[in-house]
């Protein structure tokens, strides 16, 4: 190759580089604000959801043992009197990478709600974690039949709800959650682990109970602060 | 730093989660050179070599370059731009440096810039959050090795059976892809063996 | 008219990638857990193909030959990453499903394959057919697959119970089930040709 060629390839190459990169950046540019709407839609009804009935007061970011913890103050009156809760974002890594979840909790302790944000565990498996467990069949969906389906939320994710925080979580192995076992499952402060997915499982009530224990410091520093 | 992370990091990749069996990656240098055992050895070491450097160099490339100037969006480009030079790096020194070791090594180089394992592992490090973490070059390395050890392995393995089923008695129309797509369904088996196993 | 619809019915039969060609197993084998999974990548990928072979037919002319190869690359990357930020935006949770695979689309042999094989030396029209089948051929070998895998693994057919109560083959929908999956109906495949074969033949 001589060296006319071998400038003339650089140019091209460089050419292509810069008329590709400069379109991405106008599609980076398009999409930009989509995304980010988009993730503060899912981040607003995440926090509805595990704090139902609340009002959110603010959003907090602080440094616990050198990671950034995100944690929300809310409140809402209750025959005159002002009841606070707060919801903070749990982290733990499951099987197939992290599992990131947000968990509502009241001054008492006792999870409000719960909601996974994201995870990548396996199909079928680790996965079922955001799975709503439903009666309707494709028939239905089919004929539309409205069948009986009433859950919105995961089983998974239903069985949180009561939990005592400042008691270890422990998991039972039932088989799926249904509302037979709800009161089995709230006495021993435990949550039925989803059937051949116990890391999954472990990771979410782990990541929670880390979580609180972060959140404990957090509301601790906070008052120190004031 | 855990030592021991660096241990879940590599068993997890090469048993657990191996590229072939368990995240389906690379399977047409899969599929292509496990006829034979010798091939297949020298195929496994420079996928190994090219997804250890691989990971090196996107992410210092994601690291260093895209996240400080907000370019994040260009990381596929900069990915497979990355990959296609060291390769193409990779073939030039080896060929210089030892004839024997091109020899053995040179067909299957040009063969890997579209292996998506390759690819894959550069992708799964950013999305394994290890761009954020203190020793994240390390862990993103010690990834692409086992990522490569793991898919050498399963290279190795299959080549040796499908030497043996070459002389089988296997119906006509099976023989080929059909029969090595179920050994390879049957091996994923086993392999399925490693999950749920709890290291440390 | 006949000329325009062969171009596209060979990406579905006689050329079909995985079934003949054998290319781009990964991203079959890895998305075809559901349905609406198998869908999506179908056009997602049925896209990045089209664009590509637009572009690279474009300029096929004015492409030094020794160079061809990278910038093919970079065009296909290019149009993957429009993919990427699109679905992002626009179907997140299509996104979070398909994961990596969005960024394995570049490596997808299918698409630099039709580039240097078809693209790189035909009219701009004709490439976009090619593209068109080829992306068809893609989806549906996708849909075949997902939708036994669906149903044998998850007892479900497009993200809804199909039997209440009856408890799926998790094998299918993990990777030994794509693996069984695509070998059996390699074989089916090879029956049939080798029966149309011999039928030939006895005419």
């Amino acid at each position: 190759m001589n060296t006319f060629q071998m400038i003339k390839a650089i140019l091209v190459l460089t050419i292509i580089g810069f008329i590709a990169a400069f379109s991405l950046s106008f599609m980076n540019k398009l999409t930009t604000e989509p995304i980010a709407k988009q993730n503060q839609e899912k981040k607003l009804l995440s926090l509805s959801l595990v704090l139902p009935s609340y009002t959110i007061q603010k959003e907090n970011t602080v440094t616990i043992d050198g990671q950034p913890f995100t944690y929300w103050e809310a409140s809402k009156e209750e025959n005159k009197v002002v009841k606070k809760a707060w919801a903070f974002i749990a982290e733990e890594k499951g099987y197939g990478g992290p599992v990131q979840s947000i968990v509502g909790i009241d001054d008492t302790g006792k999870i409000l709600g719960f909601t996974i944000l994201s995870q990548s565990e396996t199909p079928g498996l680790g996965a079922r974690c955001t799975e709503i467990a439903s009666n309707k069949t494709f028939f239905d969906h089919l004929f539309k039949n409205n069948g009986s389906d009433t859950e919105q939320i995961p089983w998974f994710q239903v069985q949180f709800i009561g939990l005592d925080i400042n008691k270890p979580i422990n998991i039972l192995k039932k088989g799926d959650w249904n509302s037979t076992i709800q009161n089995i499952l709230l006495q021993q402060n435990a949550v039925t682990a989803i059937t051949g997915a116990t890391i999954t499982t472990k990771a979410v009530t782990l990541s929670i109970e880390k979580g609180a224990q972060k959140l404990k410091k957090a509301l601790t520093l906070h008052e120190v602060k004031q | 730093m855990d030592i021991k992370i660096l241990f879940t990091i590599l068993i997890s990749t090469i048993f657990i989660n191996n590229y072939v069996f368990s995240r389906i990656l690379g399977l047409c240098p899969y599929l292509g050179v496990s006829k034979k055992l010798d091939s297949a050895i020298g195929m496994g070491l420079a996928v190994i070599f090219v997804m250890t450097m691989a990971s090196f160099f996107t992410f210092i490339m994601y690291k260093y370059v895209l996240v400080p100037y907000h370019i994040e969006y260009l990381s596929i480009i900069a990915f497979i731009i990355v990959i296609a030079a060291l390769v193409q790096f990779v073939e030039m020194v080896i060929e210089k440096v030892s004839t024997p070791l091109y020899q053995a090594l040179g067909i299957f180089l040009p063969l890997i810039t579209t292996n998506c394992a390759v690819l894959g592992v550069a992708v799964l490090n950013i999305d394994s959050g290890f761009a954020s973490q203190d020793f994240g070059l390390l862990y993103s390395v010690v990834q692409g090795f086992g990522g490569g050890a793991g898919f050498t392995i399963a290279l190795i393995l299959m080549a040796g059976i499908r030497e043996r089923l070459e002389i089988a008695m296997i119906p006509e129309n099976l023989k080929g892809l059909p029969i090595t797509f179920i050994t390879a369904g049957l091996m994923a088996i086993s392999f399925l063996g490693f999950s749920g196993m709890k290291i440390f | 008219m006949n000329n325009y619809f062969k171009e596209i019915f060979k990406g579905v039969w006689e050329k079909n990638p995985t079934f003949v060609l054998g290319i781009g197993m990964c991203a079959t084998l890895a998305v075809s857990v559901s349905i609406s999974n198998a869908l999506w990548m179908g056009v997602a990928t049925t896209f990045v193909l089209i664009g590509s072979n637009i572009l690279v037919s474009a300029i096929r002319n004015i492409t030094p030959s020794h160079i061809r190869i990278p910038i093919f690359i970079i065009i296909i990357a290019a149009f993957t990453t429009i993919v990427d930020l699109a679905l992002k935006a626009y179907q997140p949770s299509v996104y979070k499903s398909l994961g990596i695979f969005i960024p394995l689309i570049v490596v997808n042999c299918i698409i630099l394959g039709r580039a240097e094989e078809f693209a790189a030396k035909n009219t701009i029209f004709n490439s976009i057919l090619d593209g068109l089948g080829m992306g068809l051929g893609f989806t549906l070998n996708l849909s075949v697959l997902s939708i036994i895998r669906e149903i044998t693994g998850a007892n479900k057919l497009l993200g809804y119970q199909l039997i209440p109560g009856m408890k799926p083959a998790l094998l299918m929908i993990l990777a030994p089930g794509a693996f069984f999956t695509l070998g059996l109906l390699l074989w089916g495949m090879n029956v049939i040709k080798a029966r149309t074969a011999r039928f030939k033949q006895t005419e």
